[in-house]
């Protein structure tokens, strides 16, 4: 019998650094997950990409078990490396900070497509579009 | 409130949102919060399906350290958050004080009895049975990173061990951890486990949850060591029919490399578990090569286990 979800949780942590502190400690101690486990083994599974930051899925069931799977970086990260800028703008509205092309948002909408959940390359796209404008990136034809 | 607010050292900022924006959300947090930002994906319980099953909305959240910065840190997202709201509306966050606490243990509250296999159920220290609880019970104090019962590598190794295990059989335990295999062996039936670490750390602790269960001194041989010390004679048995190596597939494969089809028995059969699918090919190829066969293989998420036979 399959075991039943209770809860499922995406954590944006840097690679390498998972602690018990927040957001780490609450997120997870809500569900009963132990929380050394889950840090022992993001770390040891992401410790070669320091620096990223590498989100971890973790699905947990009811009888507080979980399992977890890395995921692509954010899209926002991907954009932000994309414009060639740190981050994005603080008045996305007003303030424009960068530009991608559109070939630059296929390409982010391909790394990421598995980790969406979008029904076709073209969805996907307008996700990290959406992604993009909120971040007052603009998205240029090539 | 009935706690004094200066035991409040986190403050969590929390937006719930559709997926859509989650993304844009996120990355505004974690521009003035570096620790991390937390996505949940919101469920609802299907009664269809008796699933919990997502609704498509998302909670974003993270916490800012309760000191003098954080007015200031609070109106930098409000402000950024009044910028993205412009482009898309977002609903307005909620703060919550938290309580700084021992996160370590803060999630044994809330921690469940987890029964594996068929017959097993692993149950922390701290918690008593059902009455008429019909498995074995292992105890094991949870508080320790590994072997704790909740790990697919463990899981699995226990769910192959109940599968080939012989009454009255002898079994050795190499990367013992928290014990929780030995202890599985004797409870369905080993009378004899050698159970072996390099981490002095995870000798302690097979010790204690040896006690913890109850397992008599004379049944369970912990020793710090790995495969040449067994070769070596230090302890009391240098092969056994049934061996268990729950570790990691690189040092899985180091161990083949010392000799590690030598302490399993002609005819005898090695669990090996601690393998990403990834690395699959690798500890097979190490494991055909000392002479094995593949009896049964068992998957849970990326993680897989083999059982094989040596001969």
């Amino acid at each position: 019998m399959a075991k039943k979800v209770k809860a499922i949780i995406t954590l944006q942590i840097q690679a390498g650094k998972a602690n018990p502190a927040p957001p780490i400690g609450p997120a997870l101690a809500q569900h009963g997950v132990n929380i050394m486990a889950f840090c022992k083994d993001y770390n040891g599974r992401t410790a070669s990409r320091a620096g990223e930051i590498i989100p971890a899925e973790i699905t947990i069931f009811q009888d507080s078990s979980f399992r977890f799977k890395l995921k692509s970086p954010p899209a926002a990260i991907l954009l932000c490396k994309a414009a060639g800028i740190e981050k994005g703008s603080g008045e996305p509205n007003r303030d424009k900070v960068g530009t991608v092309t559109r070939s630059q948002v296929r390409e982010i909408a391909e790394q990421k497509f598995n980790d969406m959940n979008a029904i076709d390359i073209e969805g996907a796209m307008r996700q990290i579009e959406g992604t993009a404008k909120n971040m007052g990136i603009i998205v240029v034809e090539d | 409130m009935p706690d004094s607010e200066d035991k409040t050292h986190w403050m969590q900022i929390k937006i719930q949102t559709d997926g859509e924006i989650a993304e844009a959300l996120a990355e505004v947090l974690g521009r003035f919060i570096s620790d991390g930002v937390v996505v949940e994906s919101l469920t609802k319980f299907n009664p269809h399906t008796q699933e919990n099953e997502p609704t498509g909305e998302v909670a974003v959240s993270g916490y800012l350290k309760v000191d003098g910065a954080l007015e200031t840190k609070k109106q930098a997202i409000e402000q950024a958050l009044w910028h993205l709201s412009q482009i898309s509306p977002i609903p307005q966050p909620e703060y919550t004080l938290v309580k700084d606490q021992d996160w370590m243990s803060a999630w044994k509250e809330h921690y469940n009895p987890i029964p594996l296999g068929e017959s097993l159920l692993v149950l922390p220290a701290w918690q008593e049975p059902r009455s008429g609880e019909k498995r074995h019970i292992i105890r094991i104090n949870p508080a320790m990173a590994f072997g704790t019962g909740t790990h697919p590598t463990t899981q699995l190794c226990l769910r192959l061990l109940e599968k080939n295990i012989q009454p009255g059989t002898n079994v050795i335990d190499v990367g013992c951890g928290s014990g929780i295999l030995s202890i599985a062996a004797l409870k369905l039936g080993a009378s004899h486990v050698i159970a072996v670490d390099t981490d002095e750390q995870s000798v302690k602790s097979t010790h204690e949850n040896g006690g913890l269960n109850q397992v008599s001194p004379s049944d369970l041989e912990i020793g710090k060591g790995s495969v040449k010390d067994i070769l070596s004679g230090r302890f009391s048995c240098q092969e056994a029919p049934l061996v268990l190596v729950n570790i990691l597939a690189p040092i899985i494969i180091r161990l083949f490399e010392q000799g590690l089809e030598k302490i399993v028995q002609e005819d005898g059969i090695l669990l090996l578990s601690g393998i990403l699918d990834h690395q699959e090919n690798n500890v097979l190829e190490a494991a055909q090569n000392a002479g094995f066969i593949v009896m049964q293989k068992l998957s849970d998420a990326d993680w897989v286990s083999f059982a094989l036979r040596k001969g």
